[in-house]
């Protein structure tokens, strides 16, 4: 019995790990900048995915419309998996959702401090609206947790059943 | 399970020793509910003790009609040997302390002291009060099997068997309880079920001490999972066998407990808690249907009523389309209050329809409908899009199939009410996010509480959100930790 539980075991290589880390960072980025979308077709935020990937860069008649958004959260979605991937390589022993929620706030911090001057469309930090602070933090924190603990327990419960 | 404080009793050769403390430990005497019967049997007296309501009549006078018959015959031979011999009947025990005798006679068994001998002979004559197998209330199908579990637990097991003819289905049973001596029966598939949780349950179970469980299967639950503060239903329970013996052969473990019609499932995540066996009647579309008109209601039986509430309070946010949302003309009362006031009537409602007889609750929903609804909008008090959005809310309640998520949940929605009544759209999100993480952080025996959306499991996501037809589910969830994956061998 515990011989052929063994060779099961073994059909799942380590590199599914790595892939189920990236499908992770796609399926995190269309959920949580699809809700982010819906946040601002409530004006909870004054920010969408596409404010940032799309009407940072291209200004046209096409950019304020739905096509925009949809193609706003699939930029997302690419970027998170390479944000999925350098959690998998740095952070994935850490146990439980609180690396996740830091991991979160740091993305948050990266994109609204760091590289706001790329982001033509996305007022400075300064004149954000509370409102717009608070969605966007609540969503990067949930974002991060998504990615964290789902890579972290992926990888222990891998590591706990190839013993 | 034995008493730490007085020592075990040994039963004494001298039938008057044992009657005497069977007198004083039982009450045989005293409680008229205890019967006793002294007879000989070959020139030896031998005493019978019973409970009158536990023990089937018909059972207990043909074993005596078998032992008189003894006397007609002259036999020397060993009378304990010859009296065990001739109990007929398929379960016959012997037992060395009073201890021991009387736990089995409280249990219904029929016990019988012979003079000069240190052993006793129990029967198991018992037939507990209870009903037929009925389809529960609480998870009716239009199509499917019907039975269900009832109050006793050997009838319970013997419907998990009849649709698990399998040798490795282990019903493991153990008395839990000082006072009460329940039974309660640990149920899984021997390689199949994670072995570790196995051990666990098993050790948690043994370490309950606790006088009676009357409350069955939910003082069992609390001493299992360790609730905390969470609201959420860290179990999920079954009333119907079909569900049981699906969770078996998925690797999960089963706790009966005597009394109690109400199977405990554990491991058990959010989402075990919003599946029902009618989607698994339908055809897999149909189900996933269903299935996603569930998850809406539930939805919104969480954020709907905050959501409009935070539009009302600034009609800035809503976008153009949808500049229709929010009250037309001014009212009395702050929006949020009628909120509170509508959702608590509804709670009034719910918990007294628990309790009222079927012919007063015609009349109480007459009441509430009728009277209430209309005439607080005359006056004033509500208006109207409050009681859409509150029945709404509340219907989606009503669509949650585990009733314990559905109260849950209806408290979470109050709070954030509350919260979006306080700081508007921060309170709103804020609420959100913390509902979330709330049940992220939740885990029961192990198993993280929103598998598989968080942490993520693709192909587990995918089952919850559609229904699989089940020639296409070959794997068992990993979540219970299968010691076998493989569904379709």
């Amino acid at each position: 019995m515990s011989k052929r539980k063994h060779d099961q075991r073994k059909q799942e290589p380590q590199k599914s790990v790595v892939s189920k880390a990236v499908t992770t960072g796609f399926v995190s980025g269309v959920l949580w900048s699809g809700i982010g979308a819906f946040t601002y077709f409530f004006h909870f935020s004054e920010v969408s995915p596409a404010s940032f990937f799309i009407r940072s860069f291209w200004q046209n008649e096409w950019t304020s419309t739905w096509i925009a958004e949809v193609l706003g959260v699939l930029a997302v979605a690419l970027i998170s998996m390479v944000t999925a991937l350098v959690y998998y390589l740095a952070l994935k022993k850490l146990h439980g959702m609180w690396p996740g929620i830091v991991y979160g706030i740091l993305i948050w911090l990266l994109i609204f401090l760091a590289f706001n001057p790329i982001f033509n469309a996305v007022p400075a930090w300064g004149e954000l609206s509370s409102d717009t602070m608070v969605t966007t933090f609540c969503l990067h924190v949930l974002y991060g947790v998504f990615i964290g603990y789902s890579i972290s327990y992926e990888y222990h419960d891998f590591n706990q059943s190839a013993k | 399970m034995a008493n730490k404080q007085e020592p075990q009793i040994p039963i004494s050769s001298y039938l008057k020793n044992n009657e005497q403390v069977m007198d004083k430990r039982a009450g045989v005497g005293t409680s008229f509910d205890l019967g006793y019967r002294k007879f000989p049997v070959l020139k030896t007296n031998v005493s019978m003790y019973y409970v009158t309501g536990l023990c089937e009549t018909p059972v207990i006078v043909e074993l005596m009609k078998e032992l008189l018959e003894l006397n007609h015959l002259d036999k020397d031979e060993d009378i304990f040997e010859q009296i065990h011999d001739h109990l007929v009947h398929q379960q016959v025990e012997i037992v060395e302390t009073i201890d021991d005798a009387l736990v089995e006679m409280l249990s219904g068994l029929v016990v019988f002291f012979i003079d000069g001998e240190r052993k006793a002979l129990v029967v198991d004559v018992r037939t507990y009060p209870g009903r037929p197998p009925q389809e529960p209330d609480t998870e009716k199908v239009v199509r499917g099997s019907r039975d269900g579990y009832t109050e006793n637990i050997i009838e319970n097991t013997a419907l998990t068997r009849r649709r698990v003819r399998d040798g490795r289905l282990r019903n493991e049973i153990m008395r839990v309880g000082e006072r009460s001596k329940t039974d309660i029966c640990l149920s899984y598939i021997d390689g199949v079920a994670d072995p570790g949780l196995v051990k666990l349950l098993k050790k948690e179970l043994e370490n309950i001490k606790i006088d009676g469980l009357s409350m069955a299967d939910k003082t069992v639950e609390e001493f299992l999972v360790h609730q905390g503060r969470t609201p959420f239903p860290l179990v999920r329970y079954t009333e119907r066998p079909d569900v049981a013996s699906a969770h078996l052969l998925e690797g999960h473990v089963l706790v009966m407990v005597d009394t109690s019609p109400s199977m405990i499932i554990m491991p058990t995540t959010y989402f075990h808690h919003i599946q029902h066996a009618e989607e698994f009647r339908q055809s897999p579309i149909t189900g996933s249907f269903i299935r996603w008109m569930r998850f809406l209601g539930i939805l919104a039986s969480v954020f709907l009523l905050p959501l409009w509430l935070v539009l009302v309070l600034d009609p800035s946010l809503l976008p153009e389309q949808l500049a229709f949302i929010g009250p037309s003309e001014e009212s009395s009362l702050p929006v949020f209050v009628q909120i509170l006031i509508a959702d608590i009537g509804i709670e009034f409602l719910r918990i007294a329809a628990i309790h009222t007889p079927t012919p007063l609750s015609t009349a109480m929903g007459l009441i509430a409908a009728v009277l209430i609804g209309q005439i607080a909008i005359d006056v004033g008090l509500f208006i109207p899009e409050v009681i859409l959005y509150v029945a709404i809310a509340a219907i989606g309640t009503f669509a949650t199939p585990s009733y314990e998520l559905s109260v849950a949940n209806k408290l979470c929605r109050l709070l954030l009410v509350l919260a979006t009544a306080m700081f508007q759209v921060k309170g709103l999100v804020i609420g959100g996010m913390l509902y979330i993480l709330l049940l992220v952080a939740t885990k029961t025996l192990n198993t993280p509480y929103l598998w598989p959306f968080i942490p993520f499991n693709a192909k587990a996501l995918f089952q919850v959100l559609i229904r699989m037809s089940i020639p296409f589910t070959k794997y068992r969830p990993s979540v219970v930790h299968p010691q076998n994956n493989k569904r379709q061998p």
